[in-house]
């Protein structure tokens, strides 16, 4: 398999905390998930591996090119799709006039050319009929697209996407991931998440993060593999849990260290993840 | 968005529309029921070849794009300036219209306060201390994490960003001197004298921007804005009573400031690079 992005060493701490940890990580073609619960360091990583902030420690390449050099990174910046965490727009823009901008921020300078690949971007991400229409009139799931288009321009081979799905109802939530996985085919795209159904649907790999290092790397069957023989069912709180919670019908489903006897189920994907974060996760992920 | 009841594009003008010879009127009733019919838009594609399709797309973009480009941009393009680079100024908050408001508001009010209190030294101190101050906040304002939305999509993009940066802060400087000298009109007693703003202006905004890789887009204005203030009310203490300008305004004074200026420029074109990256996390 080709690696199209590989990191070493990275690490960056901001004054006590250190929010990345000796990070390495290669990733080829295809849409790779970065889970991790809140604070884990997952935006940092992506804005290192954006090129918005050096890391303190640490190296990597993109398509081949050193963003270490000022030239590596402008040669980056041109692969480079980056969908930030809370992208900004200026509100009295229309859709359209806000891709154009990032679009003359990525060097099209050509007006025909330039306005022919922001309709093509906007048909991408299906907003070609509201691209006259003010940002600010858009709902949220239509902005989150509008910036998805605007890291699509120019087609890059690094696409980057800090919990893109956060914020959205389910009926846009399963829209974007249809984009995302689109998005995903012929180009490597790191998709930062804290639901792990967004990587059971998407995603060919799968990183876990916690407190700034990779705890996990591999196939999402190899993640819920690792809770094969470690998940059950029972009707109260059992001490070798490592977590647990109460499901639909109010009996707990727990993952850890089985009790003798327990009524033990198939793993899934959730479990995996709560396994190999060991128990501390954020409430939301237990839920 | 409907709204156009039974009516649709005519064949024959669909493809007047797409060869570009659609004249006014029906253009406009074209282009206008074009953006919300999705039926004439296929009518078009199939009255057309692929490439007359684009022209008429482009003429559509026109249509819905143009009216929201704003009186800002418009001006651009037509004073001269690339349509790409006017798209990057309109994303300039401080080229707003209520920045503008704010700062001829200011520049009134010292004008107004100079005409009326006079000014026993032959100087018009207030105008001339405030004056500089405007254009720094300007293009203080103009760039950074906390005033500009799209600074992390903007930091990562090719375009460097000193470029970018520069493209700002010479519109912003060009209209910031612009306004000061319209205010400055409105003191012809003053003469020459009522234009001493002009340099420290320069030397505020460079040392502004030359700071900021070391003390953040946020201390660095403020830091120079405060040393400004800082030096005009020591110049007022140290000035004895009845005598001329204070020191920044007399020659020697301008003086300074122009090499302020000069030093400021060369610092900031050594440290263009620091532009480049997200203010640091430590
Ligand atoms: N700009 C910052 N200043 C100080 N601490 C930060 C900053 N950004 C992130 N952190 C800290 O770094 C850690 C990792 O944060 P982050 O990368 O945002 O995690 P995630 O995206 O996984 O929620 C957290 O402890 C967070 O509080
Ligand atoms: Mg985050």
């Amino acid at each position: 398999m080709t690696i199209t992005v590989s990191a070493s060493g990275l690490s960056l701490h901001y004054g006590r905390t250190r929010a990345l940890d000796e990070v390495g990580l290669r990733l080829s073609p295809g849409v790779t998930g970065l889970l991790g619960p809140n604070g884990a360091g997952k935006t940092t990583l992506l804005r290192v591996l954006a090129t918005a902030v050096p890391a303190d420690r640490g190296a990597f390449t993109v398509l081949g090119h050193d963003p270490g050099t000022v030239r590596g990174r402008q040669e980056v910046r041109r692969r480079l799709g980056y969908l930030p965490q809370t992208p900004g727009f200026h509100p009295d823009f229309t859709a359209f006039a806000f891709v154009d901008y990032v679009a003359v921020l990525k060097e099209l300078t050509d007006r025909r050319a330039r306005h022919r690949e922001v309709r093509r971007v906007l048909e991408e991400v299906g907003l070609g009929d509201v691209r006259g229409r003010r940002i600010k009139k858009l709902s949220g799931g239509m902005r989150q697209r509008v910036a998805l288009a605007a890291a699509l321009v120019g087609d890059p081979g690094f696409l980057v996407l800090d919990e893109p799905t956060v914020g959205l109802d389910p009926e846009q939530r399963m829209r974007f991931r249809e984009l995302i996985a689109g998005a995903g085919e012929g180009r490597t795209v790191l998709l930062s998440t804290h639901q792990t159904e967004d990587v059971a649907m998407l995603c060919r790999r799968v990183l876990v993060m916690a407190a700034g290092s990779v705890r996990f790397d591999g196939t999402p069957a190899e993640l819920t593999a690792r809770a094969a023989g470690r998940v059950w069912r029972s009707d109260r709180r059992d001490a070798g849990a490592k977590a647990g919670w109460r499901t639909g019908t109010g009996e707990f489903r727990q993952v850890g260290d089985p009790p003798e006897g327990a009524e033990l189920v198939e793993p899934t994907l959730e479990d995996g993840y709560l396994l190999v974060l060991d128990g501390a996760v954020d409430a939301e992920v237990a839920a | 968005m409907t709204g156009h009841g039974d009516w649709h594009v005519p064949d024959d003008d669909l493809r007047a529309y797409a060869r570009g010879t659609l004249a006014p009127p029906a253009l406009w009733s074209a282009d206008a029921h074009l953006a919300a019919c999705a039926r004439c838009r296929a009518g078009l594609a199939e009255a057309a070849g692929p490439v007359d399709v684009d022209a008429g797309w482009l003429r559509l973009d026109a249509e819905l794009d143009a009216p929201r480009a704003g009186w800002c941009e418009g001006l651009l393009v037509r004073l001269g300036v690339p349509d790409h680079v006017a798209r990057l100024l309109t994303a300039t908050p401080v080229l707003r219209r209520s920045w503008l408001g704010a700062v001829a508001a200011v520049l009134a009010m010292s004008v107004a306060a100079v005409l009326t209190t006079g000014a026993p030294d032959g100087s018009p101190t207030l105008f001339l201390a405030l004056a500089p101050l405007l254009p720094l906040a300007g293009v203080a304002l103009s760039y950074g994490p906390a005033m500009d939305p799209t600074y992390e999509i903007a930091v990562v993009a090719p375009l460097h960003g000193f470029r970018l940066l520069m493209i700002r802060t010479v519109a912003v400087l060009a209209v910031g001197i612009g306004l000061n000298g319209l205010a400055t009109l409105a003191l012809p007693a003053y003469g020459l004298r009522a234009l001493a703003w002009l340099l420290p202006a320069l030397a505020l905004t460079g040392a502004g921007l030359a700071l900021t890789p070391r003390l953040g887009p946020v201390a660095a204005p403020a830091a120079v804005g405060g040393g400004w203030i800082a030096l005009l009310l020591a110049a007022e203490a140290a000035r004895e009573p009845g005598g001329g300008p204070l020191a920044p305004f007399t020659a020697a004074g301008q003086g300074v400031c122009a090499g302020v200026a000069v030093a400021a420029a060369g610092v900031l074109f050594l440290v263009r690079d620091r532009f480049d990256r997200s203010p640091s996390a430590h």
